[in-house]
């Protein structure tokens, strides 16, 4: 397999991810490769004030805004530790951060950058507690125009 | 930022509007809305009968004395009536989206109130058109296929699952946010649904009497104190036992025992609620409130509750505020009845809310090592509700003869100067109640009007009604020939509703009762603005609930929410059908 000049890792903190992230380090070379970390906020978040109407607007922004802070800080918290990990490993990083349905946002940015080869971890067991919001393989898989690489189940 | 899109929908939306409007006026589509108007549409009928009759008696009469023919002028039926109001809605709305329409094509938007204010316009009337479609269209379909299905099935299956505007119209809007997503240009208007629905309650205010609002105040408290305590108390419970956290309890709490999504979005910043708790609560609560909406309403029905009961019970039991009306309306939507009382245990739940989110508050702090300490009179101010504020001043002025007639709520028609000659009942109308006494008043009558009046649990004041006392209010009926007191109206009214009783006896009450109570114009216009403005609120709220949200219930808040919001659910249930008596 030749050595991706470009590695497309999406990750955000599950086990699945941090197994993906294994991977590519193991097929990532130092001094060729950039890995490329990619965190999807996925788009569910938007509807998350739902059909609240008996709050006052400002109750609603204090609360757009909370949310918003803590899915920046936790995805801040999370790019430091994976490009720390990869800095650890000379590996050349770049992140990525955007909203929207995780397998579109995917198939965005691998076209963006150009990427040769896209890591993702396997997605969670059923009953396995975590958010739902999963990735669309189909439409990945169809959409891909470079080799997909899932990571086995932790 | 520039928030008006630029796109023909406002104007193409204009201009169906304009369309429909003209098709009725015009009487082009009037076999169409003999379909869609089937109960108008007899009433046309017979209105057209009587009229040609009269035409002819008095083309004889001009003709017997060689007069010419008079001049006469069928009067409008309701099928006429409504056409006009469609007619006249379609013309007033569609004018107004095809102007606007206009504007937002040939001008270039540039950030400003212009800009903010006219990207509205086009979600609003994307939801009013659906508003129109779901009244006029899809509601008496469903009653029409409803009707035509039940020698078949035996059962009305629209009546069953109360398919009417308002359930359908939650439907569709949650059909177009999960299967073809909002438009971008209707995005900013879909969200003015909240405003709406506030709009609603506030204007709901000046329905109530003093009595009402004071017995269903009185029961609300009681009610909601419990129910809102107790949940809470049991969420706070299982969640220490379960180890979920203290942020997560403590956001399941509000949400769980208070009032739902709105809860939980006012607490979750005080506790410091986690993004993924969040999504569980919000999830887990959207989940039990829309399937609470479509269960509670049949129910309701096949329990024969009556709307203080149902209400009384939607208001407490349903887990979300928002699904609250829906469910009202649904379970009585050509009343306002029900969502009356609906409303009454909303806002006493929202007036718990300031509370509840300090009591969380202080709860977290207590047991969350490293909380920091919340300003409590700022959360207390925050939170309060102000549009409760707006709803009570309705109230107030309505009170004060604003709206109508001063005394109106106090049964001043119940006196003998109020009623008109021609609103007593008339000698064809107290013979047809005088037979009906009678029948009553055999065994076989009697038992009927004791079963009756048990499963429908009419009270008078603190005791069961009796059939005696129907016996006395109708022979009192009979002898002043209108209502003398509000209980026997209540009493009658009950009756009147009766399965098999004779159908001039049942109008003849019906309309004794209407005469008594005589609504003025203002009010009866409210009540059909109401029915409205709660109709566009809730199909944009619909438009809110994404499946994307709905799907994030599980783990171990599913589980709690499940229990208590069962528990909840039952228990309210229960005290309901106990304790409180049908009508107030």
């Amino acid at each position: 397999m030749k050595t991706p000049l470009k590695l497309l890792l999406c990750h955000h903190g599950t086990a699945g991810a941090r197994r993906a992230e294994e991977l590519a380090h193991e097929i990532a070379v130092s001094g060729t490769t950039t890995l490329v970390h990619c965190l999807v906020v996925p788009e569910f978040w938007a509807g998350m004030q739902g059909d609240d109407w008996l709050n006052n607007a400002s109750t609603r922004d204090a609360f757009g805004d909370y949310v918003e802070n803590m899915l920046e800080n936790d995805a801040k918290r999370e790019l430091a530790a994976v490009a720390s990990r990869c800095h650890e490993r000379g590996l050349a990083y770049e992140s990525v951060m955007r909203f929207g349905n995780p397998a579109e946002t995917v198939l965005a940015i691998a076209g963006e950058i150009g990427a040769d080869l896209v890591v993702i971890g396997s997605p969670r067991m059923k009953g396995e507690e975590g958010l739902n919001s999963r990735m669309e393989l189909e439409k990945l898989v169809r959409g891909l125009k470079c080799p997909l690489l899932i990571a086995p189940h932790p | 930022m520039v928030y008006t899109k630029k796109s023909p929908a406002l104007f193409i939306i204009g201009l169906v509007m304009l369309l429909w409007g003209w098709l009725n006026a015009s009487g082009n589509i009037d076999g169409v809305q003999q379909y869609f108007q089937q109960s108008a549409y007899s009433d046309h009928m017979k209105v057209k009968e009587k009229f040609d009759a009269e035409f002819r008696v008095a083309s004889e009469m001009a003709a017997a004395q060689s007069k010419p023919v008079p001049e006469m002028k069928m009067p409008k039926s309701k099928f006429d009536e409504a056409k006009a109001f469609q007619s006249k809605m379609c013309y007033i709305f569609g004018g107004v989206a095809t102007l606007l329409g206009l504007l937002i094509m040939v001008w270039t938007p540039k950030e400003g109130n212009l800009d903010y204010y006219l990207s509205i316009f086009p979600g609003m009337a994307y939801i009013l058109l659906i508003a129109f479609l779901v009244r006029w269209g899809l509601d008496p379909m469903f009653a029409n296929w409803g009707k035509a299905a039940q020698p078949t099935l035996g059962w009305n299956f629209a009546s069953i699952f109360n398919l009417n505007y308002v359930v359908l119209g939650i439907v569709i809007g949650i059909v177009i946010v999960n299967v073809f997503k909002i438009p971008a240009w209707a995005a900013n208007g879909v969200r003015t649904a909240r405003f709406f629905l506030k709009t609603g309650v506030i204007l709901l205010g000046a329905l109530y009497s003093a009595t009402e609002l004071a017995q269903l105040g009185a029961i609300s408290v009681l009610m909601i104190g419990v129910f809102v305590l107790g949940s809470i108390g049991v969420v706070l419970y299982m969640g220490r036992r379960m180890n979920t956290g203290n942020s997560m309890t403590a956001v399941l709490a509000s949400g769980v025992g208070v009032c739902g999504v709105s809860a939980a979005v006012a607490a979750a910043p005080v506790v410091n609620a986690k993004a993924a708790e969040i999504a569980y609560t919000i999830g887990t609560i959207l989940v039990w409130g829309v399937g609470c909406m479509f269960l509670f309403p049949t129910v309701g029905h096949l329990l024969g509750m009556g709307p203080v009961q149902f209400g009384a019970w939607a208001g407490t039991g349903i887990l979300n505020s928002a699904q609250v009306a829906g469910a009202a309306l649904a379970f009585d939507p050509h009343g306002i009845e029900t969502l009356k009382v609906a409303e009454i245990f909303n806002i006493t739940r929202v007036l718990f809310l300031p509370i509840v989110v300090l009591w969380l508050a202080t709860w977290y702090v207590k047991h969350e090592v490293g909380a920091e300490k919340v300003d409590l009179g700022k959360v207390l101010f925050a939170k309060f509700p102000v549009f409760v504020l707006g709803f009570i001043l309705m109230f107030a002025l309505s009170t004060m003869g604003a709206f109508t007639p001063s005394g109106h709520y106090q049964g001043k028609y119940f006196s003998s100067e109020q009623i008109k000659e021609d609103k007593l009942l008339k000698g064809k109308e107290t013979k047809a109640i005088e037979g009906e006494l009678a029948r009553l008043k055999e065994p076989a009558g009697a038992k009927q009007l004791q079963d009756h009046f048990t499963e429908k649990a009419i009270n008078i004041g603190q005791r069961h009604a009796m059939p005696e006392d129907a016996y006395k209010g109708l022979a009192d009926l009979i002898a002043n020939k209108k209502m003398s007191t509000r209980e026997q109206e209540t009493l009658l009214k009950a009756v009147g509703k009766m399965k098999g009783l004779d159908a001039v006896a049942a109008n003849a009450i019906d309309k004794a009762g209407k005469a008594a109570y005589h609504s003025s114009k203002t009010i009866g216009a409210f009540r059909d603005w109401l029915a409205w403005l709660f109709s566009f609120g809730l199909i944009g709220l619909g438009m809110q609930i994404t499946m994307a949200a709905l799907k994030q219930a599980g783990g171990t808040p599913l589980i709690i929410g499940g229990v208590v919001g069962t528990a909840k659910a039952v228990g309210s249930l229960i005290v309901v059908l106990l304790f409180v008596k049908e009508f107030i």
